[in-house]
């Protein structure tokens, strides 16, 4: 048990460089989850904290103990690898044994080694395996056994590298479940990387979003999920993800500023503060859910964005339907129960304010509206803006509802 | 004689094969080749009759050897295939008498090449085992030149360096002692062993030595532990080939060791003789009994030897 505190964490393969300058303080016990796509990385940091990566510059302190030139069996740390590394020529006990039997966890009497190796075992639901050799177990089996070779010692730290990537879908979901609720996960501090964003959310304290070799965001689930530092973190939440339209400043009659998609079709109030980072005329993103995005029946609310379009595309995956909706030339995903929805209908759809995102453009968001076209952008990240939740810092958000549906209307 | 033999002998097997295909098909189709089905082409029979041809060019030497073994003295150079096969060359060989002849016991000579070979692997994988872990673990500046200088004793011209080593060799009293010998042997054994076993130490992930650390265990065991194990059949068979190329080592011991401690390859050529009468038949007979060791080492060690020599050759 102990704290973990990374200070200008920087590590290097050859020419390339893996990480540049982290710097992340995970709390006694906590369970931090590092989310990122492939290479951006996320196995470079667990290695670096467990001391395997040779080239490292900056501080890594497990328990408040500097680690700087520590050898990784000192270190107290404990690591699932995504590849397994089980030892092939050990069964799995013997292979939950090793740990316990090097004489740097405590001191084990083989009694009490295979009891814990039970335990253990049947908390993952591969005690019948014991006897079996790696190389007769499936994927899962063997991912589940690495993840015993961690939770069967006591560590400061647990380092758990995509320890749930190689499940099937519901056993996934099962272990997800179970994960958090073990009693070594809740009282040991945890780094546990994934680019599973559901896990993310689902098992994290708080998250941290890295791409290529920097922390983009750290905060609770909720954090990065209602505020995203960026469209790059917005984009990395969400299956299908956000709808990013590149869009324009513009300063309203009635004062104010406002948010005009490129084609017309979507227009909000900005807040204020939103001219400190970008001028009138400037370009930023706005970006919205698509499980956010309600097909709306009967009267339109005024208290939310509303957004007309006909259906491109229905596809139905059980109880929800993804459409495609193409609203005045921007086509909009949205997710919705409504099983009525046909595709070449007319639909409105309609969303709180408070949870449309405004970021600021980058520099390819300006260009020509082909970024636009498929999703909104590159992984161009552009800054949250406002800082605060766009919605509520809305000023005119009845005008602007009425002046998106008019735009909507004339380009019809 | 060839293409009488051989396309007579595949003869019987194309109709069998072909009665198999009309039975499963339903219908007979006896004149038309079935697709995939083999057929003779002047060009197929013109390259089997370049590989039977070459077959022969190159087991012939053996079978002569074999044959010349077995020949008495009185028909070992006026017979070639027409004689009354006898074992006592044999005998002659590894007895007393064959000493008498050549000044050289043979039997000794076979014991100072197993003690030379043995001990010449021995020290290599010793030194060599943890040399192979370290080259094929860590890449630092420089670390292709080494493997390269190693790499070099093995090709360079043993003519290149024996006259300098027969003057350090008799300056520093090794000449014509087993210690020398297994010496001078490391410059055939040793590149092979290190550079055999880098790569089967590339081809293990250094996960499983990581996973060793963080287990609790030090680099040295995490090594014992983890890595040794699982290259036992690359060391089977490097230190086989290894053994094989000390034992067929000649340059090296015809300059390098006197009559006290000649090994076996510079034995039997002590059969042709030194000015007086060639024994051909005696140096088969050497000959075939010098090549016994090896192949009964390789026997032995086959079970791993199979599998050694395929994994580490080819990555996966």
């Amino acid at each position: 048990m102990g704290s973990l505190s990374l200070r200008g964490l920087s590590a290097r393969y050859a020419k390339t460089v893996a990480l540049h300058g982290l710097d992340l303080d995970v709390a006694d016990g906590e369970f931090f989850v590092i989310l990122g796509p492939s290479g951006a990385g996320k196995t470079t940091t667990l290695k670096s904290v467990a001391g395997l990566v040779d080239a490292v510059e900056g501080e890594v302190r497990i328990a408040g103990a500097d680690m700087t030139g520590v050898e990784p069996y000192e270190r107290n740390v404990a690591m699932a690898f995504e590849s397994y590394a089980l030892y092939p020529q050990k069964t799995v006990e013997q292979n939950l044994a090793s740990p316990l039997r090097s004489g740097r966890t405590g001191s084990w009497s083989p009694a009490e080694q295979s009891e814990r190796i039970r335990e253990v075992t049947t908390t993952l639901g591969i005690e019948h395996l014991r006897g079996r050799f790696p190389r007769e177990l499936s994927n899962g089996q063997r991912q589940r056994t690495a993840l015993g070779r961690v939770l069967v010692r006591p560590a400061d730290v647990y380092l758990l590298d995509e320890p749930l990537s190689h499940l099937d879908a519901k056993l996934r979901a099962a272990m997800r479940a179970e994960l958090k609720q073990l009693g070594e996960m809740t009282h040991t501090t945890t780094l546990y990387v994934t680019h599973d964003y559901q896990e993310a959310l689902a098992l994290g304290d708080r998250v941290g979003v890295l791409r290529e070799g920097r922390l983009v965001q750290v905060g609770t689930p909720a954090e990065v999920w209602h505020e995203p530092a960026d469209t790059f973190v917005a984009r990395m939440f969400g299956q299908p993800e956000m709808n990013l339209f590149a869009a324009e400043l513009a300063a309203v009659p009635a004062g104010g500023t406002a948010a005009r998609s490129r084609r017309g079709g979507i227009a909000v109030g900005a807040p204020h503060s939103v001219r400190d980072s970008v001028d009138p005329g400037g370009s930023v993103l706005l970006g919205i859910r698509p499980r956010d995005l309600a097909v709306l029946t009967g009267e339109e609310p005024a208290d939310r964005l509303v957004l007309r379009g006909r259906v491109t595309l229905a596809e139905r995956l059980g109880r929800l339907v993804e459409l495609s909706v193409d609203v005045a030339g921007e086509a909009v995903i949205a997710v919705t129960e409504d099983q009525r929805v046909r595709e070449g209908d007319r639909v409105t759809l309609t969303v709180p304010w408070d949870r449309v995102h405004l970021f600021a453009g980058g520099p390819d968001s300006g260009g020509p509206d082909s970024g636009g076209q498929d999703g909104g952008g590159q992984d161009r990240g552009g800054r949250r803006l406002g800082g605060q939740r766009l919605g509520g810092g809305v000023p005119l958000p009845a005008t602007n509802a009425g002046a998106a549906a008019a735009s909507g209307g004339g380009a019809r | 004689m060839g293409d009488g033999s051989r396309p007579g002998g595949r003869q019987p097997a194309k109709p069998a094969g072909r009665e198999g295909h009309s039975r499963r098909g339903g219908k007979s189709s006896a004149g038309e080749p079935q697709p995939g089905q083999r057929r003779f082409s002047p060009a197929s029979v013109g390259g089997d009759l370049v590989l039977l041809a070459w077959f022969v060019f190159s087991l012939f030497p053996l079978v002569w050897l074999v044959l010349l073994s077995l020949k008495s003295e009185s028909e070992q150079i006026s017979t070639y295939f027409e004689f009354t096969p006898t074992l006592r060359n044999f005998g002659t060989v590894l007895s007393s008498e064959g000493a008498r002849l050549t000044s050289v016991n043979f039997s000794e000579a076979l014991l100072t090449s197993v003690l030379n070979c043995v001990g010449a692997v021995l020290v290599s994988l010793v030194i060599g085992v943890p040399a192979a872990y370290a080259a094929g673990r860590w890449q630092y500046r420089g670390s292709g030149d080494v493997m390269f200088t190693i790499l070099s004793f093995r090709f360079a011209p043993e003519l290149m360096v024996i006259v300098p080593l027969f003057v350090i060799y008799n300056q520093l009293g090794l000449f014509d002692t087993n210690v020398g010998m297994i010496w001078v042997l490391q410059l055939v054994t040793m590149p092979l062993i290190v550079w055999i076993l880098r790569s089967y130490f590339q081809d293990l992930p250094p996960e499983l030595e990581q996973a060793a650390l963080l287990d609790g265990y030090t680099r040295k065991r995490a090594f014992l532990m983890v890595a040794l194990p699982l290259v036992r059949p690359g060391i089977a068979a490097a230190a086989l080939l290894a053994f094989i190329f000390a034992w067929n080592n000649y340059v090296f011991p015809l300059i390098l060791t006197g009559s006290g401690h000649t090994p076996v390859t510079v034995a039997v050529t002590r059969f042709l003789g030194g000015g007086g009468q060639a024994f051909y038949s005696l140096t088969a007979a050497a000959a075939i009994i010098a090549a016994l060791p090896p192949l009964l080492v390789a026997l032995s060690i086959q079970r791993y030897l199979v599998r050694g020599l395929s994994f580490g050759a080819v990555k996966a």
